[in-house]
């Protein structure tokens, strides 16, 4: 019967080769944890900055959850996709980091990876764009089955995340 | 309370009366239904009002009337100009009046307005807070000839919001010296101009009432609340301590090559122990670096959860704790499927929960010699630690000195890990509820620690010393006191 809010932002991301970026986003829990308000899961806009490297986002996250247990631990997926002016989807990356567990606050840099294909696909990227994408992301939370995945290293996303607990002292955590 | 635009409230002019009985004059549904209330009161030879009638924002008074009182309102010159924003403000008015009655219901089904006209500008950059308005007018002109419009004059405006907030202008004056209203007309005439507050206070049973709803409207989401959630938490048994640990590979940089994997395992020491489907081990995905500055790096992103479980038995061991340990080692892989390790290094588990960023750093095994160099580069493959655990302490050292003399190696990158760390026990859940000094973890795992016996029984102890210092420290000078007044007493 402990709870657990979380409450803060995606800020923005950089260190892509190009702007023009939007961000899904998604919180995976175990079993034991139950959504008491909030979304889980979203989309931000798209974000084209004029000057500077950095896409911004300010996308709200707000979450209260309660848990039975303290298996299962939230953790944050992220999907960074770039909109080009023709309005085509690319992926850019998938970022994957857990949710602090100690309560305050915690300013987050969770870097992303992307799926690399064949030379002759990778060649096709750079002139198309487009490139393999994962046929099922709930695989890669675990990680038990990465060391099958070629990538390669695309930006970082920064989040800002404020974690609030209550009552896990009652039941003898410390974080 | 909320003022409705409704006729219940709306008395009118005696000039708006003629108007609206025209049905030609009718033009927006409000004039209409305007129109039909007053042929049902002409029909029901109802009351006509006299003297005093009212305007709200619906009509068509206020068009004229805002830019005007305004700035005479705020500022005696009446030379002065209103600024900007309160043009801006009074415009806003304007537009509500002239708009059509929609169907509020209906949600706005486009996001951007791509055209914003004026209008649209003006209202959305500057900030106003709805209000309904109305301004109650006297029929002023000489008795005989009412119902001129030029003799109708402003007595005072009530607005409202939809949160409660009634402003009345100008003020309650009853008790104090009245308004003076002069008119220009052929006579002047001065009018006293009183305005009394007339609204029935809330009684405190109702007041009483209203709190009572209040609170049990909140105890009842609570209730609701906490039924969701539930009452039990999963506890470890008494006497282990669990420890959890969610972290993430982050990153590795500066390595040799490029292609990087992290292959890694963890150990647990004596009187640890975990859960059978556990995994102790993991591997990365293969990661091609990319230049970040000066330095290569490889982002992995790859999070892990660990959780083991801690027992102390005997007292006579050690009584720090070991904590599990970490092992990785960072390999390459080519396209031409050359492997090469990059890197060993070890993570000891933070011992204080909390979230940790912890920047390892790696060295790999050197053979002297341009030969296994020469195999590095070509063909690679290298020399290869068979004992991970080499790293830190081995797994079989016995001893007390651990000496590497002749061990060669190379300093390459580093591998940056974050951890988030959480530590549960029975005890500790007791020991917040007596809010007892921390110590050891060792101290706090259970009932059948001795020692923490023998500390609790010390620290009552030096409890009662120091109140047994403090009594007498307080004591003699009371004594001295009472000694001092009985003497001039017992002289006396």
């Amino acid at each position: 019967m402990a709870e657990l809010h979380i409450i803060g932002q995606i800020i923005g991301a950089s260190g892509f080769p190009q702007n023009s970026l939007f961000c899904k986003w998604g919180v995976h829990t175990g079993g034991a944890w139950r959504l008491l308000s909030g979304l889980k899961e979203g989309q931000t806009q798209v974000d084209n900055p004029q000057t500077g490297d950095m896409a911004y986002w300010s996308h709200p996250i707000d979450l209260h959850y309660a848990t039975k247990g303290l298996q299962g631990w939230p953790k944050i997926y992220l999907q960074v996709w770039h909109q080009d002016s023709f309005g085509r989807c690319q992926l850019y990356g998938y970022g994957y980091c857990h949710v602090p567990s100690s309560p305050g606050h915690h300013r987050i840099s969770c870097v992303t990876w992307r799926p690399l294909g064949s030379w002759q696909e990778q060649l096709a990227q750079m002139f198309v764009g487009g490139g393999p994408q994962l046929r099922n992301p709930d695989l890669i939370y675990s990680g038990a089955d990465r060391y099958r995945l070629h990538t390669e290293t695309m930006g970082t996303v920064e989040l800002e995340l404020g974690i609030i607990m209550r009552h896990f002292d009652k039941y003898g955590v410390e974080s | 309370m909320t003022l409705h635009p409704t006729s219940s409230f709306c008395l009118w002019f005696q000039y708006e009366v003629e108007l609206f009985q025209n049905e030609a004059a009718c033009q927006t549904p409000l004039d209409r239904q305007y129109h039909a209330e007053i042929r049902a009161i002409n029909k029901a030879k109802g009351r006509r009002n006299q003297r005093i009638f009212t305007y709200t924002d619906h009509d068509r008074y206020t068009n004229c009337f805002s830019l005007h009182q305004l700035h005479n309102d705020l500022v005696s010159a009446t030379k002065s100009s209103p600024t900007f924003l309160a043009e801006r403000m009074a415009s806003v008015r304007n537009r509500r009046q002239e708009r059509r009655t929609m169907d509020s219901s209906i949600t706005k089904s486009r996001i951007i307005n791509w055209d914003p006209t004026d209008e649209f500008v003006k209202s959305s950059h500057v900030v106003n807070n709805a209000m309904q308005t109305m301004h109650i007018m006297g029929d002023l002109g000489p008795p005989g000839k009412l119902g001129q419009k030029e003799n109708e004059c402003l007595l005072a405006t009530i607005k409202t919001d939809g949160s409660g907030t009634i402003i009345v202008k100008p003020n309650f004056n009853k008790g104090r010296e009245p308004y003076r209203i002069v008119t220009n007309g052929e006579k002047r005439e001065v009018w006293r101009l009183t305005l009394e507050n007339a609204s029935r206070v809330m009684k405190p049973e109702e007041r009483e009432r209203e709190q009572i709803m209040y609170k049990d409207l909140y105890n009842r989401h609570k209730e609701y609340l906490n039924s969701l959630v539930g009452q039990d938490f999963e506890m470890p048994p008494v006497g282990i301590l669990r420890y959890l640990l969610h972290g993430e590979i982050v990153s590795a940089n500066n390595f040799e090559y490029d292609n990087l994997y992290i292959n890694f395992f963890m150990e647990l020491p004596n009187n640890w122990s975990s859960l059978p489907f556990q995994s102790m081990s993991g591997v990365t995905q293969t990661c091609r670096t990319k230049s970040l500055g000066k330095e290569n790096v490889a982002f992995f992103s790859y999070p892990f959860s660990f959780e083991a479980f801690y027992m102390s038995e005997k007292e006579n061991e050690e009584l720090i704790p070991q904590w599990p340990v970490l092992y990785f080692k960072v390999l390459s892989l080519d396209f031409w499927q050359r492997y090469r390790t990059e890197g060993y290094g070890y993570l000891l588990f933070p011992a204080k929960p909390g979230k940790h960023t912890v920047t390892c750093h790696t060295w790999r095994p050197v053979q002297t010699g341009t030969v296994s160099a020469l195999r590095r580069f070509f063909i690679g493959g290298s020399a290869e630690l068979e004992d991970n655990s080499y790293v830190r302490v081995p797994g079989t050292f016995k001893g007390e000195r651990l000496s590497r003399f002749g061990f060669c190696t190379e300093t390459t990158g580093s591998v940056t890990f974050r951890l988030h760390c959480m530590q549960q026990a029975r005890a500790f859940a007791d020991a917040a509820l007596l809010k007892k000094r921390r110590q050891k973890v060792v101290d706090h795992l259970g009932g059948f620690s001795q020692q923490g016996m023998v500390c609790s029984i010390l620290e009552a102890y030096q409890r009662a010393h120091k109140r047994l210092q403090e009594a007498r420290e307080s004591l003699p000078r009371d004594v001295l006191n009472s000694a001092a007044q009985l003497q001039p007493e017992s002289s006396a």
